[in-house]
């Protein structure tokens, strides 16, 4: 009976549509996604095969969660189909056995659930033999992936899924509760994703995760690119556990389901009334009514009658839940800064968390009740009653109108509480009401309203319910996606669409809120509009074809509809008309593919010019005038050039910032060529400039900021935050920063592959002569004289000279201590100042009033690192060290000659309360304090190898300031988080991966990441005073010297020269090669003696591999020195517990013991404790001890061999 | 006042003739419309209660024209429609005061007064409370009534309203309808003939969108004078009684064939006069007889 129960399950599928039309989406998403680049499916694809196996089984495991819909559609009908299509009653009761049924029904249900599932493999098979797809992205088939994905991902997948699901729709039979579990199961989900995200619950993560998709992540983590293309992820170790763990769930599931399933109906509750027998109708006097009633009380009575219907239901009460339940963990959590740290819960932070993650669950209520509303009497068929009272059909509308609107503003207003209540639970008390209230209530509100309206609308006029939905939300997602293909850029095109807005607590919304309104205006207006002609169309009694129904609208409108209709649409096309003359005709709006096809333009002409020989520049004056108010800057630059070549030059080009208008003179130049739409000038020295000669060029440049914008173009210069380099003025010759960097862009726009860094050379002279951070210009002179409002402060490098008011203007003259890189920050704003001094540098950090909490740890960072700085690099030459606070436009902090701009978003808000949380303001200060002798005193060429000199040296050199301040046993968790970055990002690399001796500048992985671990390992290696003279080294020999400018090697030849001769290997695996180890301790043991201390003994295995550029290893022989250690438990409330033991052996096998004594029992023990080699698993150098009697452990007392 | 219906016809977008031009006069009091099922009753109600278009013709209430005025006749209006459903989770009082303010009843306490009152006439006052969609079949069909009768409209179109209820709970039904007072135009539309010549003054027949009589109910019945005959026959016996004669109906009693046949003499030996009624005359129209 079971089998045909099942059998006959899955041939009522095989002939639905449903199963069909699933199986063809998700082989057509996988298809798209496969054969192209513009969809994706769980993220892009990097440098693997288009059908590795890693990329396959990704998409099963991706799949599983998406299908999860699809299979509480399968999994309801097949629970509950004889209750919603009322067989029950002729189904239960023949001979049928409660087992043969659930079983049935449940396996044919869970096989039919992995049909569609099979479409990753449809999708991917069929994609290969599109004729748009490139033959080298893909590899020939490998069907045991295919198999692995089903028996990993697939079939477990809809096992687990189907098996909760058929409960609950089997004992509640009914299947809006069925579809509100599935809508739980995948909310809570991501709760749980994001609640287990910190780096040291990955593995609970993993196992807890019903859909391996985590599983799957940890397990190929490090994988690179080779073994992503080749191997494929069976059913073991983690993976096989989990599997085991849902299915087993699955089971229980199941188990609960047989015991209380019954045939029997479920116990009804008494429903119907009872009815006693009645005398006859007493007649019963009506009294006489004489008042009537008002419009607004038939509008006031409706709205509370929909209201409570609303509220009554039961999908309000379980989305409204599932929406919280999404929202409210992640505001709790609030923003991760990376690292594990969190900033504090400002408030626009989770005000992005509430849209985030509220809003989608509110636009589905949206939807839903719109067509509820609209469709209420209809579906409770007391249409015939109420459509036949004398209420005007305007009241109809408003007051439906009315009931989902304050639906939302209820949702609106329980995200506020819950956020208030969350900033109070952190003990964050700036509220910002106001802001809570404008953002919730004007601005997100509006988008809702027009999503209403639109649904009135619709839903009005459609036939039944159902094509009310699906034209809705087919409206929404073209709406949604249609513009950009189409390269149209502006907002008057896409429906309810306005401008962003975005907030910082420097200059409030006030650049994007002027457009921002006459949008908001200008759509209101069109909804009017549309809110009328629902009105006309309002459905009323029985529908006929259109021709009755245009001619009834016609009838009702009358007075005063045909006055406010015209109202309406005189002001919508007046809007309309000044939008698109301040947009358009004012401003310029480029669609998103002009954009890039200008991009690609600018290379394609002036690529060839990138390494001609230019002037350089010898020293600068700029006047600035900065106007806040309007948003506009005005410049006047004196630039002095001069020939730094043996060779005359004949020309010189500029490349000019698009969104500034620029004048430029040069004496004894003539302008040849003008390119205005790409930006780029041409000049022709008559005569050449001889070797040695300079000019004075003179340039003007004027921001263009007029009426107001579609979207803000120049974010640069705001009300209150300005900041701009000077960048903004003629850069000398071809600026690469323009260049696309996306691939699949730079394929589709025909600009071929990025150029990489030129190859590092040993001695060179003339390709060394720029260095690879500012082009044409050595060290330069620089003095500002800078004017803004007199209530805001403005900032440029250098000592201030002077500082005054004209003509109600307040002006600054800086000038550079020392010449410096042409690297030039222009700042201001209102300003709140801390000044303090360390020996004689001024030090000052300047924020915005509401951010006061980490400016002091700030400015201990820069004392701290100028100590260590001075003390073991060299002299500082700037009078001062500046932080200077910049709006949210931006998410980074960046280092200037003594100035150094941080973003508002991060370090000003961060929340470092809790000990074992690394100190990442500390950090970044230092960071960035570490640039100004690597990078603005020593600069590499520009060459493979360059950010080694900086950006590597920075990392070093912040760790080391960390070291000082926190202590060497803090430094686990941050080496952890670099080395885990690193290994990840390695799988991800597109083209080839460099040691760091030839680092290219895009690979931030290598430079900031592994360098981080590599140089932090050196100094343990060879001692921090070796390292700080070689690095004294450098700085003697290269600082501020005019070019040839120093590579690579300068810095790895320094050290290899303060490198004992056993460490000398170190330098071939650290900087020329990429070396990886797999350390892992075995066991670990530990016998209490008797004088109260306790020997433990390790057991390890140690592997060395060399990796190739594609990420091929191969092993090679071990004769390391490796760390051995033991920690103790950690405290309470703590992570990391303190060393007991720590030593370095010289390990030369790949099986090795070791024991040692501590002087109180350790909680875990292994070897390289500190993770200070490159690990292709870190998480097992390692083990928890576990305490063996005296017996054992005596006869296991080996010295490493 | 009455209701005067000049040549309305509708036929819907599939083709069906629902209205084929049907033309009538109601003056005030009960007015009963009887037609089989799909004869186009409901449709005619709808199309007076301005729920439904026609596609030409005419109606006048008194003055007004209902087909272009809709607002006036809706104040005027009581409608009970043939099958009507409720909103989930109200009560029967709330409910009932809602639509009382719909229909332009103001001053929420004369209101609720008059709701009151309301409930109490249709025997649902101790149920007020409860939540229309527990109520019993004939508890909502007096709900219906309740909110058709509220407002003292003046034109009462009752759709099939005593289909489905027990004897007991038709006979309560009608007492509240006869409590309508004189003045007011009642058209009560049904298949069943008894209603029509227990309750109403004057009746139409409608069959396949056409009026067939128009006309007291006492007059049609008259024209059968002498002219009906019955008789009990065997089972087997009924084809070639349908075939020889004109069958007007055929009823089981004690389990055989009750015959009543039209002609002007008994068709043959066996056959009793049968004094005529508005049944009779119901099925006899329907055929296209007499």
């Amino acid at each position: 009976m079971f089998p045909h129960i099942a059998w006959f399950e899955i041939r009522y599928w095989l002939r639905s549509w449903m199963l069909w039309i699933f199986t063809l989406i998700v082989a057509t998403m996988i298809f798209g996604a496969a054969s192209s680049d513009h969809i994706q499916v769980g993220g892009a694809l990097s440098n693997t095969y288009r059908n590795a196996p890693y990329v396959i089984e990704n998409y099963y495991a991706i799949i599983g969660l998406l299908t999860l819909l699809m299979v509480t559609a399968f999994v309801n009908s097949a629970a509950a189909r004889d209750f919603s299509h009322n067989t029950y009653q002729i189904i239960f009761t023949t001979p049928l056995r409660r087992r043969d049924f659930l079983l049935g029904r449940f396996f044919g249900a869970t096989l039919v659930s992995v049909i569609p599932m099979l479409g990753v493999s449809i999708g991917i098979l069929l994609a290969r033999y599109m004729p748009w797809v490139e033959p080298e992205r893909w590899e020939r088939i490998i069907w045991s992936a295919h198999l692995k994905g089903i028996l990993v991902f697939a079939l477990p997948n809809a096992f687990f899924m189907a098996a909760i699901l058929f409960t609950i729709a089997v004992l509640a039979r009914n299947e809006i509760v069925s579809f509100i579990g599935a809508l739980l199961l995948l909310t809570g989900y991501g709760v749980s994703a994001a609640l287990l995200s910190d780096i040291e619950r990955e593995h609970i993560a993993a196992l807890l995760d019903p859909f391996a998709i985590r599983t799957f992540a940890l397990a190929t983590k490090y994988w690179t690119v080779a073994e992503k293309n080749s191997n494929s992820m069976g059913l073991s170790g983690l993976m096989l556990w989990n599997r085991l763990l849902w299915i087993g769930v699955g089971v229980l599931f199941l188990i609960f389901a047989y015991y209380r399933f019954s045939f029997a109906e479920r116990r009804q509750k008494a429903r119907k009334t009872q009815e006693l027998s009645q005398p006859a109708a007493a007649s019963v006097v009506l009294p006489t009514v004489t008042a009537s009633a008002s419009s607004l009380e038939m509008y006031l009575s409706s709205v509370k009658i929909h209201l409570v219907g609303i509220f009554k239901g039961t999908v309000f009460i379980v989305v409204l839940l599932a929406g919280l339940l999404n929202c409210v963990p992640g505001m709790a959590i609030s923003a991760r800064e990376g690292y594990g740290n969190s900033t504090l819960p400002v408030t626009y932070w989770l005000l992005q968390t509430i849209a985030g993650s509220l809003y989608l669950f509110l636009i589905g209520l949206i939807t839903y009740y719109a067509g509820v509303l609209i469709w209420k009497d209809r579906d409770a068929h007391m249409d015939e009653i109420t459509d036949s009272l004398p209420a005007p059909e305007w009241i109809s509308y408003a007051a439906r109108f009315t009931a989902l609107g304050v639906m939302v503003m209820l949702v609106q207003f329980l995200a506020l509480a819950s956020a208030l209540i969350i900033q109070t639970s952190y003990g964050y008390h700036r509220y910002q009401l106001g802001l809570y209230l404008n953002q919730l209530f004007v601005l997100d509100l509006s988008l809702f309203f027009f999503l209403g309206v639109l649904a009135f609308f619709i839903h009005a006029l459609s036939p039944n319910k159902y094509v009310g939905y699906f034209v809705y939300v087919a409206f929404l997602i073209v709406n949604l996606f249609i513009w950009k293909p189409l390269n149209v850029a502006s907002d008057l095109v896409q429906f309810g669409s306005t401008p962003d807005v975005t907030y910082s607590d420097m200059f409030g919304n006030a650049p994007y809120i002027t457009a921002w309104y006459w949008f908001t205006l200008y759509w209101t207006l069109f909804c009017g509009l549309l809110a009328i002609a629902t009105v006309m169309f309002w459905p009323r009694g029985r529908q006929g074809r259109w021709a009755e129904r245009w001619r009834i609208a016609r009838l009702r409108f009358s007075t005063p509809w045909p006055a406010l209709a015209l109202l309406c649409l005189v002001s919508f096309a007046a809007t309309g008309g000044w939008i698109f003359y301040n947009t358009e005709v004012l401003n310029r709006l480029i669609g998103p593919k002009d954009q890039l096809a200008l991009r690609a333009d600018y290379e394609k002409n002036y690529k060839q010019f990138d390494r001609l020989p230019q002037p350089h520049v010898r020293s600068d004056k700029y006047w600035v005038d900065i106007f806040p108010r309007t948003r506009n800057m005005t410049m006047r630059v004196q630039e002095e050039l001069y020939n730094p070549y043996p060779q005359p030059l004949t020309e010189i080009h500029y490349t000019t910032d698009l969104l500034y208008d620029t004048d430029i003179q040069i004496p004894g130049a003539t302008l040849v060529k003008n390119d205005t739409r790409l930006f780029y000038r041409i000049y022709h020295f008559t005569p050449p400039l001889q070797p040695g000669e300079s000019r004075t060029a003179i340039f003007t440049v004027k921001s263009k900021n007029r009426g107001f914008e579609d979207s803000v173009s120049n974010v640069e210069i705001t009300q209150d935050g300005t900041f701009f380099n000077n960048t903004v003025a003629p850069m000398i010759g071809y600026d690469t920063g323009r260049e696309l960097d996306d691939p699949n862009d730079r394929r589709k726009y025909g600009v071929g592959e990025q150029e990489l860094m030129r190859p590092l050379e040993r001695n060179c002279t003339d390709d060394c002569r720029d260095n690879y951070l500012r082009a044409h210009s050595d060290w330069v002179d620089l003095e500002t004289v800078i004017s803004t409002s007199p209530d805001q402060i403005a900032i440029a490098p250098g000592s201030l000279v002077r500082e005054w008011q004209e003509n109600g203007r307040r002006y600054f003259d800086y000038k550079l201590d020392h010449p410096a890189l042409r690297f030039f920050s222009f700042m201001s704003a209102g300003y709140e100042v801390q000044r303090e001094e360390w020996n004689g540098v001024k030090l000052e950090v300047y924020y915005d009033k509401d951010h006061p909490w980490n400016v002091q740890r700030m400015m201990n960072s820069l004392k701290k690192s100028l100590e260590y700085y001075t003390q073991n690099y060299g002299p500082y030459y700037h009078k001062e060290a500046r932080i200077i606070e910049f709006p949210r436009v931006a998410t980074f902090a960046q280092a200037f000659a003594g100035t150094m701009p941080y973003s508002e978003s991060i370090g000003f808000i961060a929340n470092l309360n809790h000990p074992d949380d690394i100190d990442m303001v500390y950090y970044v200060v230092a960071h960035e304090m570490g640039h100004q002798w690597w990078a603005h005193q020593v600069v590499g060429a520009d060459m493979q190898g360059a950010t080694l000199l900086s950006e590597s040296l920075a990392q070093y050199s912040a760790l080391m300031v960390m070291e000082k301040e926190y202590g060497r046993d803090t430094m686990r968790k941050f080496l952890k988080y670099e080395m885990d970055n690193y290994l990840r990002s390695r799988g991800r690399e597109r083209h080839k991966e460099e040691p760091l001796l030839t680092v290219e500048s895009q690979q931030g992985y290598v430079h900031y990441r592994k360098a981080s671990v590599v140089l932090y390992y050196l100094k343990e290696m060879i001692g921090e005073e070796a390292v700080n003279r070689a690095l004294r080294k450098v700085i003697k020999q290269y600082a501020y010297n005019a070019p040839p400018y120093p590579t690579s090697h300068a810095l790895v030849d320094a050290l290899r020269e303060e490198t004992p001769p056993q460490l000398q290997y170190l330098i071939k695996d650290l900087f020329e090669d990429i070396t990886l180890f797999s350390n892992r301790t075995l066991d670990a043991t530990a016998v209490k003696r008797p004088d109260g201390k306790y020997d433990v003994t390790i057991n390890v295995e140690t592997h060395k591999y060399k990796a190739d550029a594609k990420g091929n290893e191969t092993e090679v022989p071990m004769d390391d020195w490796i760390d051995i250690g033991a920690f103790a438990k950690p405290e309470k409330g703590r992570k990391y517990g303190k060393t007991l033991y720590r030593d370095r052996v010289h390990i030369a096998n790949s099986k090795s013991t070791y024991t040692f004594t501590t002087a109180e029992l350790p909680d875990e023990a292994g070897v390289d404790p500190f993770l200070l080699l490159i690990d292709r698993v870190p998480d097992d150098n390692t083990k928890k001890v576990t305490l063996t009697s005296a017996s054992a452990a005596s006869t296991n007392q080996v010295r490493g061999k | 006042m009455e209701l005067k219906i000049d040549g309305l016809s509708k036929t819907y977008a599939n083709g069906v003739i629902a209205l084929n031009d049907v033309s009538l006069t109601i003056p005030h009091g009960m007015y009963g419309l009887l037609g089989p099922n799909g004869a186009g009753k409901s449709t005619l109600m709808r199309t007076i209660a301005t729920l439904q278009e026609a596609d030409s013709g005419s109606m006048r209430l008194g003055e007004i024209d209902v087909l272009k005025q809709k607002d006036e006749v809706r104040k005027r209006l009581g409608y009970l429609p043939q099958e009507f459903g409720v909103y989930p989770r109200i009560s029967a009082q709330d409910m009932l005061d809602h639509l009382a303010l719909l229909k332009g009843i103001g001053g929420s306490r004369a209101r609720k007064e008059l709701v009151e009152s309301m409930l109490k006439r249709c025997n649902l006052y101790d149920f007020r409370k409860k939540a229309l969609t527990s109520f019993s079949g004939g508890m909502r069909q007096r709900f219906g009534i309740a909110q058709a009768l509220i407002g003292n409209p003046q034109l009462l179109i009752v759709d099939e309203p005593t289909a489905g209820l027990d004897p007991g709970e038709r006979n309560r039904f009608y007492n509240l309808l006869a409590e309508v007072g004189e003045q007011v135009i009642v058209i009560l539309s049904t298949h069943i003939v008894e209603d029509v010549t227990d309750l109403c003054t004057k009746m139409a027949i409608i069959h396949e969108g056409r009026v067939l009589y128009e006309g007291k109910p006492d007059d049609a019945v008259a024209q059968l004078k002498d002219r009906v005959w019955q008789r009990s026959i065997a089972k087997a016996d009924l084809t070639s009684y349908e075939q020889r004669y004109r069958v007007i109906s055929n009823r089981l009693v004690g389990g055989r064939p009750h015959l009543h046949v039209l002609g002007p003499q008994p068709p043959e030996d066996g056959f009793t006069p049968s004094i005529p009624d508005l049944e009779d005359v119901f099925f006899t129209r329907i055929r296209g007889w007499s």
